[in-house]
């Protein structure tokens, strides 16, 4: 084996060119597939729906310039306060500062989508590389990453994020940074009970065999075994980021020069709509997360299905969602690497069907 | 074998703590500025030797008179004897104190929206897998994506507004007199849960539906196996077959819910507590943060990352108990 290790990395290493190429070509590879899901999202019923709302909201927040009436971030551009909804304001004004709350709403999408699409290819990332090595490679990394994750999980997130925003400042990179910080322990526990499945799988062994490099073997034959995993998490804990993410606005522990829709709902809170019954104002940002959220869940939940058609009509997505970092979830990986201890490999199935249902 | 497997859990969890501690102490702490220069900024008549002797003694007040190493070890000392230093509030109240003070009113929200989380989505779980399919089965498939997808602040929000300031059934804010003027009459626990209600209720909304959905699943998961078409076979009643062979055992998952539940009984209701201003542990750590308290930040983390530890053992505990099949590493088998 380390022979045959060694041979392959001088080839690599000879040609270093040919290293970048083979990651450019996996790297096409990856997107002609995330293309492929498009299409095979959209011929599905609930991806469908999913993807038209989440098109829509990309729309409103890429042109968001030229759909909104208005100009929220223009103090100039400011009506009189408190405005009821009319044909000039769809959804009145606020009562603080007079901005038209339909412009907010459409500039508001740009927040939540930038944050949670970033966050979730961040994690997507990250998770994606501790669970490899700590599956494939095993040994001292693989236990030193799983430590990580088993402190990561006890540290109440919310305060620490909290505490973090406010030492290294509320930009909104320091927000994408700190959510990947803490998101990446339950995608990296999925990736290494199914890295671990692999593993042991006649095509990654005749690869070793054939002396393949580990580096080669975990790019070229692990990576895509684990794709349709790191896409389905993708959209899951975008959706999950852009709760968190309104909720940290809410807080007022955002970036405090954007408008947000989780900020818009502090500014309800803080702005005395409820006193006046301005519902429309209440009820705006509220709608506008959901949509986000619904829409990348919906996705998430069709991606699913798609992957495997044996789930259907369980939602194991939502559980993910729900439960990133379930231990129950936990238990059943123990299980898998309890059969792969004892090669039983056929094993893994019944369990699946635990988590799955 | 099981002992061991006990022990070797309850070790780790000690471990754990250790670390946790260590990150505890160190990370609040990256940014921390000197408080004497803070709290005691140098007078316009005052001289350099004398602000000196001020800063040397505010140092001394709140230990920072020694090195961050040295500082680390008392904390870790005080910590034994139950001390966890001293808040930076006016008159510097022990933090273990004020932790003491907040904590039981964040239980009387949590613990409550745990109780009717558990049992109620246990109950709807239930129905829902034994309807599978038809209507409400569908209904809960529906509000569970729902729920997920909207964050519990905004239902919060709505139902201020609906209930609280348009219906006028429940306050809308949290009565402010209600921490002061508790004593354990039953006007006073009949007022907590009146102020309680709209808090509760936006909580357990999605508490009930989580429940439900995990009962659900895994009961559909249980309702294939040999042992569920042996009972039927017998020809006992379909209650029966649900409640006492499904359900029990589906109790898995829900074991685990609930054990997540609970570590998350202390640090879950920041934003519900910070809307309905109600006197608990998120608003004093969102208080703690606000003014740069870090001993408090420091103290009420400490305590939440060891609540959810202890949690996260006896959760595992009980799955050791629940099933037999949990072998040494604690995997199932």
């Amino acid at each position: 084996m380390s022979i045959e290790n060694t041979v392959s990395e001088k080839k690599l290493t000879q040609n270093g060119k040919t290293v970048w190429s083979k990651i450019a070509a996996s790297c096409l590879k990856f997107l002609r597939n995330i293309g492929n899901f498009i299409v095979r999202l959209w011929n599905h019923p609930k991806g469908r729906v999913g993807l038209i709302i989440l098109g829509a909201l990309s729309v409103c927040a890429i042109f968001a310039p030229i759909i909104a009436p208005f100009d929220p971030y223009d103090v100039t551009q400011r009506a009189e306060r408190g405005l009821h909804p009319s044909w000039e304001h769809p959804l009145g004004t606020t009562i603080s500062t007079g901005q038209d709350i339909f412009s907010m709403l459409i500039y508001g999408a740009r927040v939540s989508l930038l944050i949670g699409i970033v966050t979730g290819i961040c994690i997507a990332f990250l998770g994606a590389i501790m669970g490899i090595l700590s599956g494939y490679v095993g040994g001292w990394v693989d236990n030193l990453i799983m430590r990580v994750v088993d402190v990561m999980l006890v540290i109440p997130t919310l305060p620490l994020t909290i505490v973090l925003t406010n030492l290294f400042g509320k930009s909104y990179f320091m927000i994408v940074f700190i959510f990947t910080l803490f998101g990446w322990t339950g995608l990296a526990r999925t990736i290494r009970s199914q890295v671990l499945v692999l593993k042991n799988s006649n095509y990654v062994k005749a690869a070793e065999l054939a002396g393949a490099g580990r580096w080669h073997i975990m790019m070229k034959h692990i990576l895509p075994g684990v794709s349709h995993l790191l896409i389905m998490s993708t959209c899951l804990t975008s959706a999950g980021i852009m709760v968190a993410e309104a909720g940290l606005s809410f807080l007022g522990l955002g970036d405090p020069t954007a408008i947000s829709w989780g900020k818009m709902l502090a500014e309800v809170q803080s702005g005395g709509a409820m006193l006046f019954g301005y519902w429309w104002w209440i009820i705006a940002p509220g709608i506008g997360i959901f949509l986000a959220v619904y829409s990348f869940m919906r996705i998430g939940i069709a991606m699913e299905e798609i992957f495997n058609p044996r789930m259907k009509q369980t939602s194991s997505a939502y559980k993910i969602f729900k439960n990133l970092n379930n231990q129950y979830i936990e238990e059943v990986f123990h299980s898998m690497d309890e059969s792969e201890k004892l090669g039983y490999v056929g094993g893994v199935n019944d369990n699946d069907e635990t988590v799955g249902v | 074998m099981k002992k061991s497997y006990i022990i070797k859990r309850i070790l780790y969890t000690v471990l754990l703590f250790f670390v946790v501690l260590t990150l505890n102490f160190f990370i609040p702490r990256i940014g921390i500025d000197d408080p004497a220069e803070r709290y005691y900024p140098p007078q316009g008549n005052m001289s350099d030797i004398e602000y000196d002797i001020v800063k040397q003694a505010t140092r001394k007040q709140y230990g920072f008179d020694v090195s961050t190493w040295k500082q680390y070890l008392r904390y870790v000392d005080g910590l034994f004897h139950g001390d966890l230093g001293n808040s930076f509030k006016s008159g510097s109240p022990k933090v273990i104190d004020l932790i003491a003070e907040r904590l039981p009113w964040t239980l009387v929200l949590s613990i409550t929206t745990l109780f009717i989380g558990a049992i109620s989505g246990v109950l709807i779980g239930a129905f829902a897998a034994w309807k599978r399919g038809r209507w409400p089965d569908l209904v809960l498939m529906n509000a569970s994506t729902i729920t997920t997808a909207l964050p519990s602040f905004f239902i919060a929000l709505i139902l201020v507004l609906i209930l609280g300031f348009e219906a006028e059934w429940f306050p809308a804010y949290t009565d402010p007199n209600m921490v002061a003027d508790f004593d354990w009459s039953p006007e006073a626990i009949g007022t907590v849960f009146y102020n309680a209600a709209l808090p509760i209720f936006s909580m357990a909304i999605g508490s009930i539906v989580g429940y439900a959905q995990t009962t659900r699943n895994s009961m559909i998961a249980v309702s294939g196996e040999d042992f569920i078409v042996t009972a039927r076979a017998k020809g006992l009643s379909s209650d029966t077959v649900l409640y006492k062979h499904t359900l029990r055992n589906a109790i898995l998952p829900i074991v685990t819910n609930f054990g997540m539940s609970v570590s998350g009984l202390v640090g879950g209701a920041v934003v519900i507590e910070q809307i309905f201003n109600w006197n608990g542990m998120g608003t004093l750590f969102l208080e703690a943060n606000n003014t740069n308290d870090y001993p408090l930040m420091m103290g009420i983390m400490l305590f939440l990352s060891t609540f959810a530890l202890v949690a996260n053992l006896v959760t595992d505990l009980c799955y050791c108990l629940l099933d037999p099949r949990v072998t040494v590493d604690g995997g199932r088998r």
